[in-house]
């Protein structure tokens, strides 16, 4: 969001929920994430007064760092963000501490169990433990192990495990996954993150839906012709090549943050709102969804790569151009795919989603684009009348926008579509907190409704599985189209609205 | 929802023997633990209010300390059958004082300190010590020690077992328990003290029961409004973390009011601020004087004067970082059906005037009292923006148990700021 005045009257008002004196663990703490998200997002928890005096953030990996390094470490990574506020850095700071361990080897596992525990008693936490493994994902399984082993998971109360993406790769081995941390763990205790979940807009799904009535009974086969959900990114590749290469925008987008919005966009009503009843509905809606033709996936779905593109000014390079990046690479840096959700509320409608990089716009967006007005009554400016349309804007000029129909001013009754706009900078003027700064909060305050729950996770494997497997078998019936850098994509794409006498919405 | 904390009767033991007793009960161990590592929770538990009614026939024991349904009934017909004014919230210590000047011998059970708040007791205070003054001022002291486990279906195990003390008797035989009591904190735990009585009373049990180093809980609703802001204010300047139930009451009316000036089109009017109006239920103003302070402070107001308007109203003069003058009259009005507590607020009218702008007036009303004072006159050329603010659901247990589930041992630098000019606002 824009930059805007702070409202005064404001300031200190966000500490609904504190959270319990606690210790944060967190493996990979020498990674980057440590310090660009982690770090920022507690110390932003600290400044609004929601971290009790009784907290601590163990650090852990296999550098030999001290307490004092890793505060130093993170004060030098953050100097921007702390500016002169180093009084109330000095005071966060006090609760940070270091711990040298290896996921791999038990006794340092069982080591940092007895630092944990005089941890516990020096900061008072309560026995309050989150354990955050931000390392390779080739440790989720292992390290959770390790730490069940060490009994530092007993209290299914006062420890939970937070698990960044990607969970799997597949739907196999994401079941294999869940079976040992479940192994582990119970299903409360692991938090798997999905940082979309932790937008504030994408929150405003669920509210817009079941906070007014006016939406609702219009959400439906009845009057919703087609859903589009778009993530458009601008950048390439950027430094993520190693990891980017062995998924691809299928695993690293959709599968996880698109497939959620779908979730949200087209669950049913929960009963409540409370955990178990919201991920009740998501996994059912995920469960009930498919690819538009499992058979011939090669028909629903379509692939891209960006070429180079841009101007002789500044040239973008192409995907295989990029370091780190294979020179025939056949990963695919856009994915557009074509399901339906088989029930009673969304039978035949189709949902639409794409993603891709090096697209002209950054922006993420869920358009619900309605049926057309049965009959015709009045020319329209642009020949037929444009259907209406509810477009929630996910990110950046995060708002809700109606388009529908008035007329046009002059002395005919010709209509042409307006706009009807909300925007969260206009309405709220406050930035939102980072998508980080709600879900660290939210696990470390044991709730779980915006962490995505195993059957959730599964299902969404399990939707795309005919097409990894086509993917991973016979990949030249799902060629990878290549397209220009910073254009919508490959043709081939349009073709698949176009079926359907459709068009992309071109925000 | 209450719930008995204690799943077994308490023991009664010699007052100077509780000490050891509670050392040889967790060298032993129970469930394997020696205690939960969460903190020390000492209540001054007065509960005049349900003593004197439970004294006087109005209500049935056992007396709870918890302020139920049936005794602010009670509480209410007693106002109607004592003759004090309407506005006379429940909890005005001069009810009180009224019914202890009637005649009666009634009596309950005394379950104070062992019928807990399910939301106090799901923290799992290590230590929960009680003091019970009784009505009967030569009372000695009784000591009453329970150890309790959640139940194992609650979770936990042995690591989150605490113990319960209970000292009663009258206001002087509990002070000479003080010294015992000291002893019982757990060490390196935070300690909190919850002064749940007026803070007219017990001055001196109050200083020796909450040194700076503990987590004062106070509520400057209940007792004089001087006494109570003078209170607060050196207890914030010794570096003390203060926790005002009252100000913690605000909550919704600040909410309600930053929610107007979200708009980034409105921020303007908040630096073009001219009058300030609030008014209260009865005659106890901190309450509004906390949240007209906080006002103050947060748009960087400077405090001219403060005087008193027509016998018991508040009047104030402000100037505004741009040197324009703000104008602050706070009002008690008399209300047919007042809240628990005194000095709840009625509503609030904040009138903008910017510059090449048509002036703007806010006007904030309490959901169950309305605000047509506030509405009226003078305000048809005005841009209005009109909320209605939620009551608040929650009881004092819930109040406290929000603290204690992530406390902080500072005070928190809103009210630390609103206190002090509060305190001024007040005429001597």
């Amino acid at each position: 969001m824009a930059a805007v005045l702070t409202n005064p009257l404001r300031v200190g008002l966000r500490q609904e929920r504190v959270i319990p004196p606690q210790c944060l663990v967190i493996f990979g703490a020498s990674g980057d994430l440590t310090h660009r998200k982690l770090i920022p997002a507690l110390f932003e928890l600290y400044r609004q007064r929601r971290l009790p005096s009784e907290f601590a953030v163990l650090g852990c990996a296999r550098r030999p760092w001290s307490d004092d390094d890793f505060r130093s470490r993170m004060a030098e990574a953050m100097a921007d963000q702390i500016g002169d506020d180093h009084q109330a850095w000095a005071g966060f700071c006090a609760g940070l501490f270091y711990e040298p361990a290896d996921l791999s080897d038990p006794a340092s596992i069982v080591k940092l169990g007895e630092r944990l525990e005089r941890l516990d008693r020096e900061r008072a936490t309560r026995g309050n433990r989150t354990f955050y493994l931000s390392v390779s994902p080739s440790f989720y399984g292992s390290g959770t192990r390790a730490l069940a082993a060490a009994g530092l998971l007993a209290d299914s109360e006062r420890s939970r495990v937070v698990i960044e993406k990607p969970f799997g790769t597949d739907y196999a081995s994401a079941q294999a996954l869940n079976k040992v941390v479940q192994a582990c763990a119970k299903e409360n205790q692991i938090f798997r993150i999905d940082h979309y979940l932790g937008k504030e807009t994408v929150q405003n799904i669920l509210v817009l839906r079941f906070a007014n009535t006016i939406f609702e009974p219009i959400w439906n086969r009845n009057y919703i012709s087609n859903v589009q959900i778009t993530a458009a990114e601008t950048v390439g590749v950027e430094e993520r090549a190693g990891y980017y290469e062995t998924s691809g925008a299928l695993r690293d987008m959709v599968q996880n943050h698109l497939t959620q919005i779908l979730a949200l966009t087209a669950m049913e009503p929960p009963g409540r709102f409370d955990a178990e009843a919201i991920r009740n509905e998501k996994a059912k809606v995920l469960q009930a969804a498919r690819l538009a033709n499992e058979s011939e996936p090669w028909t629903c779905c379509v692939r891209g790569q960006y070429s180079a593109g841009g101007s002789s000014a500044r040239p973008i390079p192409g995907y295989r151009q990029e370091a780190g990046v294979d020179p025939n690479s056949t990963t695919e840096t856009y994915v557009a795919t074509k399901l339906f959700v088989d029930n009673w509320r969304w039978q035949g409608v189709p949902f639409y989603i794409r993603t891709g990089k090096r697209l002209p716009k950054r922006l993420s967006e869920v358009v619900l684009t309605f049926r057309e007005a049965p009959v015709h009554l009045f020319d329209a400016a642009g020949g037929a009348p444009t259907p209406n349309q509810l477009i929630l804007r996910i990110q950046p000029d995060e708002g809700a926008d109606i388009r529908f129909e008035v007329k046009a001013p002059g002395s005919g009754m010709r209509s042409r579509p307006v706009d009807m706009a909300f925007s969260y900078d206009e309405s709220f003027g406050e930035p939102s907190d980072e998508g980080y700064v709600r879900l660290l909060a939210d696990a470390m305050l044991g709730d779980p409704t915006l962490f995505t729950r195993s059957d959730e996770v599964e299902a969404a494997w399990r939707l795309y599985t005919p097409v990894l497997q086509l993917m991973a078998e016979s990949p030249w019936q799902l060629p990878v189209h290549p397209y220009e850098a910073r254009t919508w994509g490959p043709a081939a794409a349009d073709g698949l609205l176009a079926d359907d006498n459709l068009a992309w919405r071109r925000p | 929802m209450a719930a008995q904390l204690t799943l077994q009767a308490p023991t009664a033991l010699p007052p100077s023997e509780v000490p050891d007793y509670l050392d040889r009960l967790w060298q032993e161990g129970i469930q394997h633990s020696n205690g939960a590592a969460t903190f020390t929770l000492m209540v001054y538990e007065g509960s005049w209010l349900q003593q004197q009614l439970i004294r006087t026939g109005r209500v049935a024991g056992p007396l709870t300390g918890l302020l139920e349904p049936s005794v602010i009934a009670a509480a209410k017909q007693a106002v109607t059958d004592l003759g004090l004014p309407l506005s006379t919230a429940v909890m005005d210590q001069r009810l009180a004082w009224q019914l202890g000047q009637q005649s009666g011998e009634g009596a309950a059970e005394d379950q104070r300190g062992q019928f807990v708040d399910a939301a106090i007791s799901a923290h799992m205070p290590r230590r929960l010590v009680t003091l019970a003054p009784t009505l009967d001022a030569q009372r000695p002291l009784e000591s009453l020690v329970a150890a309790y486990c959640p139940l194992p279906e609650e979770g936990g195990g042995g690591a989150a077992c605490g113990d319960v003390v209970v000292l009663r008797g009258g206001r002087d035989a509990l002070a000479t328990s003080l010294p015992m009591v000291n002893g019982l904190i757990a060490p390196g735990l935070p300690c909190w003290v919850w002064w749940n009585s007026s803070l007219d009373e017990a001055p001196d049990l109050l200083e020796q029961l909450a040194p700076a180093q503990r987590r004062l809980v106070v509520d400057s609703s209940l007792g004089q409004p001087r006494r109570c802001i003078d209170l607060l204010v050196a207890r914030i300047a010794a570096g003390q973390a203060v926790n005002d139930l009252n100000w913690l009451r605000l909550r919704s009316w600040r909410e309600s009011l930053a929610m107007v000036f979200d708009p980034p089109a409105r921020r303007n009017a908040l630096e073009h601020v001219v009058q300030l109006d609030i008014d209260v239920e009865g005659d106890h103003p901190l309450k509004g004087l906390l949240l007209a302070a906080w006002i103050a402070d947060r748009l960087g107001w400077q405090l001219q004067e403060s005087y008193t308007v027509e016998e018991s109203g508040i009047g104030a003069a402000f100037l505004r970082p741009d040197g324009a003058a703000v104008q602050l009259r706070l009002m008690p009005v008399p209300v047919g059906s007042p809240k628990i507590h005194p000095g709840a607020l009625v509503g609030l009218r904040l009138i903008c005037a910017p510059e090449n702008r048509p002036p703007l007036c806010v006007i904030l009303c309490s959901e169950s009292g309305g605000c047509m004072r506030l509405e009226a006159g003078g305000m048809a050329s005005m841009e209005l923006a009109e909320e209605v603010v939620p009551l608040p659901n929650e009881s004092e247990e819930q109040e406290l148990a929000r603290l204690l589930s992530g406390g902080h041992d500072t005070t928190n630098p809103l009210l630390a700021a609103a206190a002090p000019i509060a305190a001024r606002l007040l005429p001597h």
